[in-house]
Order: C-alpha cells, then structure tokens, then sequence
C-alpha cells in the first residue's frame, strides 16, 4: 500500500467488496425464496394502484425553461462571489466595478428577450 | 499595485462591433411588430460591414510597419494579437460572413426561419471566428472555437419542422462536445507541463530541457485530434455529410467556409506558433491525417449525386491538401523561417479555398431545396447554361477553381504553393498521393460543371426563376474575390502567423 498508485488500492479493494457483497446477498435471495409468479403478481406495483396506460407515455416538461434560467443565475453568482470580495481592494478601480456591471447587462438582455417572447408567463 | 489591463479598443473593435450588432439585433427582434423583420438582416450586415471597416482601419496601422498590434498583455506576450495572418483571416471570415447573410435573406423567409434568432446566432458565431484569428492563447482559442461551435448547432437545428435538420444538429453537438472535452484535456497536459497558456511562452517552455516532455506530447496530440473534428479531417469527418445535409443552406454554406476557415486559423496558430518544436511529433500524423482525408473525400464524393453531399464530401477532401504542407514539417524542427513557409501555405489555401466555395454555395441556394435536398441534384443543374447563363458560368468558374483547372486560377495557385510546401518538406510520397487526388477530384467538379452545359429538359432550371438582386450580390462577390486572387495571388499567399524566435 505504499508508492504514488497505494492509495488506490484501498479503493479497488471497496470496489471488490461492493460487488462481492451485492452478488452474495442477491444470490442468497435468489436461492432461498420460493418462486411462484402469478399475473398479478408481476403488475407493476406503486402505492397499491393499479397502473394505467403505457410506460412511454408523454410528459410536458413545462418548467425546464425555469430550470435554465435558474442554471444562469447560479453561474453568475460563481462569478460574482469572487468579484464581490475583491472589488474594492486596492489596485482594482472602476473599471472592475464597470465590467461586472457589463456582464450583468448582457445576462439581463438574456431575460429580456425571455419576457419578450413569452417564456416567463407560465401555460 | 495595477491589476487592472488596458484593452485596445481598437485592436478588439471587428469581434467587438460584431457581438455588439448580435446583442443589438436580438433585442430590436424581441421588441419590433413582425413585419418589420425585414430590417434585422439589414442590421446585421451593416454591422458585419462595420467590423470590415474596422479592420480597414487596423490595418492601415499594423501593415505598413509589420508590427503586431496586441492587446491583454503579460510581459512581452499578448493573448490577443493583430498582425497580417489575423487581418487576412479575419477579412475573409468577414466577406464570407457577408455572402452568408446576403444568401440568409431569401433562405429566412421562405423557410420560415426566426429571422431575429437567426441573425443574432449568426453573428455571435462570426464573432467567435474573428476572435479565434487574433488569439495568441490556449484559452482564447478554445472558447473562441466554442463560440463559433454553440451557435451553429442551433443555427442547424432551426428548420424545426424537419427531423433531420434536428437530426443533423444533435449530430454535430455531440460529435462536437466529445471533441472540445479531449482538446481541453489535451490543453490541461501541456498547460500543466509547461506553466502557460499563452503560445509564445509555451514555445519557449517545450524548448527547455527541464519540460516533461512524454507529458507535454500526449497533450499536443490531443490538441491536434480536437482540430481534427473541428476542421472535419478523416478519420474525424463523419458528422459533416449529414450536418451539411440537414441545414439550411446558407448554414451549410456558413460550415463550409467560416466554421472550417476559423478552425485552420486556430490550427496554425497552436501547431506553428505553440507547438513548432514538436513538429517531429504532430507533423507525421498531420501527414496521415491530410492523406486519408483527401483521399477518402475525394473518393467518396465520386460518388455523390447530390449536390449538398458532394460539396460536403469535397469539402473534407479540400481540408485534406490545406492539411498537407503543415503535415510536411516533421523535418524541419528548428527552422521557423521555413515552418513559417509552409503555415503560410495552408494559410493561402484556406483563403482562396474559401472564396471559391462561397460562390458555389450560393448558387446552391439560388436553387434551393428540391424533394428536400438544399441544393438539389447533380442532374437538376442540366441545362442551365440556357436558362440562367451568367449563374451557370459563375458556378462553373468556381467549380474549375475547386478543381484547381484553369480558368479558374485561384484554386491553381494555391494547388502549386501547397506542392511546393510538401515538396520543400520532402514529403514525395505525400505530393504524389495530392497529384492523383486532384484528378479524381477533376472527375467530379467536372461531370457538374459539364451537366450545366448538356441538353436538358430545360423547363426544370427555368423553374427557378429569376436571379433575386441579393443573390445576384453574393455571387458577384464571390466571383469577383476569386477573380482578384486569380489576378493578384500574392495577396494571399505569404501570409504567416508571427513566430517568436
């Protein structure tokens, strides 16, 4: 376990005992239980109701838009945490201070354009 | 203590003026009534014709002293330089910028493209282009190349009612995705054995003894197989066809030449300016790459008879030669005067390569989508020459150029400076393998131009119609591009990037 890979084998040998210990308990219950399917038996079962309709059936995303916009706003605060504890030192003037007000501009055009072509009223 | 860099504005100013003119043209579409769409592409050329000016202007400066103009220094290294390789690419990506727009304006309406969403993806990708042009950076380059690539997928994707245009854009994403992902990790291995991203500094670090340089190697080939999807070089070209095929033309048109040019520029740049040291290791497999790409184009678009695919086919086959002179280096480590010679090859080729395809897209457009094919077939072309004469030898001109046959002399010239580059590196074999492939390239650029002059059912290209005035523009342009590089080649050719030492 020495040298600059040593450490990995730690991992491998988890890896090994994960698998060991699905396969065993899994085997053990395969071997053990007794086996009697019926066609009641293999419905698929949530909530005991019966299932209804299809498995490929579609669904209307209707929030990923949401989802996009929220995806934007967690970026820009990555940038503007750094910049928020900076800003203000010495050596930084008011062009920093300009040039994240800039990219906050062009995200906001992103909005913008989001309200303008209806992606914000929910349908 | 200053942290804060100046910025050039005016080196900066062609990108600049582009990406503002994207921003610009996105809103006005968001707030304009419908009918007035008309005006964004309007807007859009003038601020493509804007960053043309600009770089007039930039160039009035930088020629005359042949001195780099940089900006976002570090020391005596600059990410973002303009010298004559920058304003030579970043003049044609602005031409070809304009024909696509011009050929956009018929395509937008009548298929009924978001004109707004269009324009502003169009141009952000140009911007990308020019920005590639002008980096000297590892970092520049990457996201300038991702800047040109994001846009282009959905500019692909944006005939939405049909399934293989979405088909044809999730194609070039993924294939897209997976190529960035190995380029960055190539760009990780040498920024971590050489301590920079900026090329000029990476050049002097892989001179060094002390480099790791098993690490630093693997990194260049990594970098290299990125810019092989890229630039859609054999074994790495099996996205294009279909891409070609499933986008709007003018898109197509746009792939062909800007997305491709603005590949090669980034492909100079890194193997010349970065990686010239190494020429022994990249040069072999650019070699081989520009040998199986030309080959395999040329022999595969034999066999087209659509004209989309034969010109996507060709254009893998093109890549091929402008991929031969850099792959002709290996032998010529430490001589930059001479790496420069053959950068200036490939650079020259790109240039001529990319006037002459435009003016063949954009007869294409002209024509139009038949039984769903942009471009229709080979056959549909047939007689031509007597319904539509001045756009029949227009095409045929820029078909013989492709060819490399006069008189199109453009595509000749810069036939001969790739031979000799390959020739001057001492690669027979390679020069032997360009000589039978452009025959084989003759056969087909001919069999095309031939059936616009054959008898033909001539109701069919009288079909199309007359020749609408911004068509007329764009080809025009083309043509007369190419006629001047017929004229005045040395415009074009022996233009290199500026090597450090």
């Amino acid at each position: 376990m020495d040298g600059y890979l040593g450490g990995y084998a730690v991992v491998g040998l988890v890896l090994v005992a994960g698998v060991l210990f699905v396969t065993v308990s899994f085997g053990a219950n395969r071997l053990l239980r007794p086996d009697r399917p019926t066609a009641q038996k293999l419905l698929t079962y949530e909530c005991g109701v019966d299932p209804v309709g299809g498995g490929w059936a579609q669904s209307y995303v209707r929030y990923y838009v949401f989802t996009f916009l929220y995806v934007v706003f967690a970026v820009d605060a990555v940038f503007l945490f750094p910049w928020a504890t900076v800003f203000d030192a010495p050596g930084f003037g008011l062009a920093t201070l300009v040039e994240m007000f800039v990219f906050l501009g062009f995200v906001a055009v992103g909005i913008l354009y989001a309200w303008r072509k209806g992606v914000l009223s929910w349908v | 203590m200053q942290t804060i860099q100046s910025v050039d504005y005016l080196a900066v100013a062609p990108p600049l003026m582009l990406a503002l003119t994207a921003v610009g043209v996105l809103v006005a579409d968001a707030f304009l009534p419908a009918r007035r769409s008309p005006w964004i592409g309007g807007a859009a050329l003038t601020g493509v014709l804007l960053a043309l000016a600009a770089d007039l202007v930039l160039a009035v400066g930088v020629l005359p002293q042949d001195r780099p103009r940089g900006t976002f220094c570090v020391g005596a290294s600059c990410s973002y330089s303009v010298d004559r390789f920058t304003l030579l690419f970043q003049a044609v990506l602005l031409v070809a910028g304009t024909v696509v727009l011009l050929l956009a304006n018929g395509e937008v309406r009548r298929a009924g493209l978001p004109a707004g969403e269009f324009h502003f993806l169009l141009l952000t990708a140009l911007a990308g282009a020019l920005t590639i042009a002008a980096g000297r950076d590892l970092v520049i380059l990457v996201v300038g190349l991702e800047v040109v690539s994001l846009p282009v997928f959905a500019l692909v994707a944006l005939r939405r009612y049909d399934g293989r245009s979405a088909e044809a854009g999730l194609t070039m994403f993924l294939v897209s995705v997976t190529s960035t992902a190995v380029m960055l990790f190539g760009v990780s291995l040498v920024y971590g054995a050489t301590g920079s991203m900026l090329l000029d500094t990476i050049s002097a670090a892989l001179r060094r003894p002390g480099t790791p340089h098993t690490v630093a190697a693997t990194g260049v080939v990594l970098v290299l197989v990125g810019f092989g999807f890229k630039v859609s070089a054999v074994p790495f070209h099996f996205w294009a066809p279909d891409t070609y095929q499933g986008a709007p033309i003018a898109v197509a048109a746009f792939l062909s030449v800007v997305s491709k040019a603005a590949g090669f520029a980034g492909l100079v740049l890194v193997l010349t300016v970065g990686f010239g040291s190494y020429a022994g290791v990249w040069g072999p497999l650019v070699a081989v790459l520009a040998a199986a790409s030309m080959t395999v184009g040329n022999l595969v678009a034999l066999r087209q008879r659509a004209a989309i695919r034969l010109l996507a086919w060709s254009s893998i086959a093109q890549a091929g030669y402008m991929l031969a002179p850099l792959g002709a280096a290996a032998g010529l480590v430490g001589e930059p005067r001479v790496l420069g010679v053959l950068a200036a090859a490939t650079v020259g080729y790109v240039a001529i390569y990319a006037v002459m395809n435009l003016g063949v897209f954009a007869v294409l457009s002209f024509v139009g989508w038949i039984d769903g094919l942009g471009g229709g077939r080979l056959d549909d072309y047939r007689g031509m020459a007597r319904s539509h004469p001045a756009l029949a030898l227009a095409l045929a001109f820029c078909l013989a150029c492709l060819a490399g046959l006069p008189p199109g002399l453009a595509g000749l010239f810069a036939k001969i400076v790739v031979f000799r580059g390959v020739l001057t590196g001492g690669y027979g074999w390679l020069a032997v393998l360009m000589a039978v492939n452009t025959v084989l390239g003759l056969a087909y650029y001919l069999a095309w131009a031939s059936r616009l002059f054959a008898p033909g059912p001539s109701e069919s290209t009288a079909a199309f119609g007359p020749v609408p005035r911004h068509v007329a523009i764009a080809v025009g342009l083309a043509v007369a591009g190419t006629a001047l590089m017929s004229v005045l080649p040395q415009l074009v050719l022996g233009v290199a990037p500026t090597l450090g030492g």
